[in-house]
C-alpha cells in the first residue's frame, strides 16, 4: 500500500486556543504507519520567543512531536513568520527536521518545492524590510539573550504591530506577488510548489514558459484543521472537525 | 467629557475623552493615568500619515505591568479620523491593555465593520483638543530602530512626562 505524506501549516497554536492545540494533539496521536512523512510548513506556534519559553502548549506539542518521531514517522519543520525562531533545542528534543527556508523533495516522483510562502509577499514591503532584519543572526542573537519575561512582552508587542499598519492587514492576509511565485518555480525549475501563510487555501495553476506548475496553499487551522494529504494516486484534502 | 493633559517632552497634548460612548475604554484609560503608568512611558513606533503609538514602554524599552484586557467598544460609531485617539491590540479584538494611538490621518480602515477578527477595527474613544502640532512635530521626527525595534521608533526621544486628569 502506498505511504501518505501529509503536509499542514498556519495552526497557529497559542494557549489562548486550547481547541485547536487539541484537534492538533488528537491529529498526531490518530497518525500511524501509513503516513511516512508530516512536513509542517510554518506558523506552527503563534509566537516563539526561545527553546526555553514554557508557556502552554510549548511542552506539550514537544512531547506529541516527539513520541511521532519515536514511532518512525519523519516529521519536517520549515519555519514561519510567527516561529522563525525555533532553536536547535526544540529539534534536538523531539528530533523534528530542520528544513531551509525554501526546501526541495521528490513527492512521489514529482520535484517540489516547499515553503512558508511569506517570501513570496514581496507586495508587503514593510513586513519583508521587517523580515530581513529579525533574520539578521546577529538580531536573532541579541534578541534570544534578552531575559525570558522580556522577549515575551515584545512578542506581545509584535504581534501588536503586527496587526495595526498601514495596509490595514495582518502580514497573513496579503496574498502572494504573482511574479516572486513565477520566477522562484522558474529558479528552482519545479512544476509544484506547497506553502500556507496567506490563509487562502486554493490549488493555482500557473504558467512558466512553456510549462504549467501548481501551487498548493494550505489552510490556516481555525474552526477546524486542514490537511493536504498525498499519497502515490493523488491528493485529498482531509478537514478535521 | 473627560479631560486629559499629556505632557511629553515636545509639547502639551490636551485629549477629550468620550466616556458616553467609550465607557469602558475611557475608564480604563483614565484608570492608568491615575495610577501614573503614562509616566516615562515613550511614543515608540510612530508612522507619518498613518499613527502615533504609544503607551507601552519605558524609553529603556521595558514594560511596565499592565491590568487586564479590556471589551473593544469599536462598535460605538467613533471613526479613527485624525487627531482622534484609540487602543492597540494585537490580533485578538478585545486584547487592549494600555497601549494606544493618535490617528495622523482619516483611516477608514481601522473602523469597525462587523463582530469578526477582522472586522472588530480599533475602538475610538477620545479626541486631540489642543496640541495636534505637537503630534505632527512628533511625526516629524526621523524614525529607526530602536530597543529591539527595527523600525519606527523616533530617533530622538518622544516621552511622556506627566499625564493628568483635568476634569
Amino acid at each position: 500500500m502506498s505511504k501518505h505524506v501529509h503536509f499542514i501549516s498556519d495552526l497557529h497554536l497559542t494557549q489562548d486556543r486550547p481547541q485547536t492545540t487539541q484537534r492538533f494533539v488528537s491529529y498526531l496521536e490518530s497518525l500511524d504507519a501509513n503516513v511516512s512523512d508530516l512536513y509542517i510548513l510554518g506558523d506552527l506556534f503563534d509566537t516563539w520567543v526561545g527553546d526555553d519559553d514554557p508557556t502552554p502548549p510549548n511542552q506539550l506539542v514537544k512531547d506529541k512531536l516527539k513520541s511521532l518521531t519515536d514511532n518512525g514517522v519523519n516529521v519536517h519543520f520549515l519555519a514561519g513568520n510567527r516561529d522563525f525562531l525555533i532553536g536547535q533545542q526544540f529539534f534536538d528534543d523531539t528530533q523534528v527536521e530542520c528544513l531551509e527556508d525554501e526546501h526541495i523533495i521528490d513527492l512521489f516522483g514529482v520535484k517540489t518545492l516547499l515553503m512558508h510562502g511569506d517570501l513570496l509577499c514581496t507586495d508587503d514591503t514593510e513586513y519583508q524590510q521587517f523580515r530581513q532584519l529579525t533574520h539578521n543572526p546577529a538580531w536573532q542573537q541579541a534578541a534570544l539573550a534578552k531575559p525570558l519575561e522580556e522577549r515575551l512582552a515584545l512578542a506581545q508587542h509584535y504581534r501588536q504591530q503586527s496587526h495595526l499598519n498601514k495596509q490595514g492587514k495582518s502580514s497573513e492576509i496579503m496574498d502572494v506577488n504573482e511574479t516572486t511565485v513565477l520566477n522562484t518555480l522558474q529558479k528552482y525549475n519545479t512544476a509544484r510548489l506547497i506553502h500556507g501563510h496567506t490563509h487562502r487555501p486554493n490549488k493555482h495553476i500557473h504558467k512558466v514558459g512553456e510549462q504549467e506548475a501548481e501551487r498548493f496553499v494550505l489552510a490556516e487551522w481555525d474552526k477546524t484543521g486542514s490537511i493536504l494529504d498525498w499519497t502515490e494516486q493523488g491528493y485529498n484534502i482531509i478537514e478535521l472537525s | 467629557m473627560t479631560i486629559i493633559k499629556l505632557t511629553t517632552n515636545q509639547g502639551v497634548i490636551t485629549l477629550e475623552l468620550d466616556a458616553e460612548k467609550a465607557p469602558n475604554t475611557v475608564a480604563n484609560f483614565v484608570s492608568y493615568v491615575e495610577d501614573g503608568f503614562y509616566e516615562g512611558i515613550i511614543f515608540h513606533r510612530i508612522i507619518p500619515n498613518f499613527m502615533a503609538q504609544g503607551g507601552g514602554f519605558t524609553n529603556d524599552f521595558k514594560q511596565k505591568d499592565t491590568k487586564d484586557q479590556i471589551e473593544n467598544e469599536a462598535d460605538n460609531g467613533l471613526k479613527n479620523d485624525r487627531g482622534t485617539i484609540a487602543m492597540a491590540r494585537t490580533g485578538d479584538p478585545h486584547s487592549a491593555t494600555g497601549q494606544f494611538f493618535i490617528n495622523l490621518a482619516d483611516n477608514g480602515f481601522l473602523n469597525h465593520t462587523s463582530k469578526t477578527q477582522q472586522g472588530w477595527g480599533y475602538a475610538v474613544f477620545g479626541k486631540v483638543t489642543d496640541g495636534m502640532d505637537v503630534v505632527d512635530k512628533m511625526a516629524a521626527i526621523p524614525t529607526g530602530s530602536g530597543g529591539m525595534f527595527p523600525t519606527d521608533v523616533p530617533q530622538e526621544e518622544v516621552i511622556i512626562e506627566k499625564a493628568e486628569v483635568i476634569k
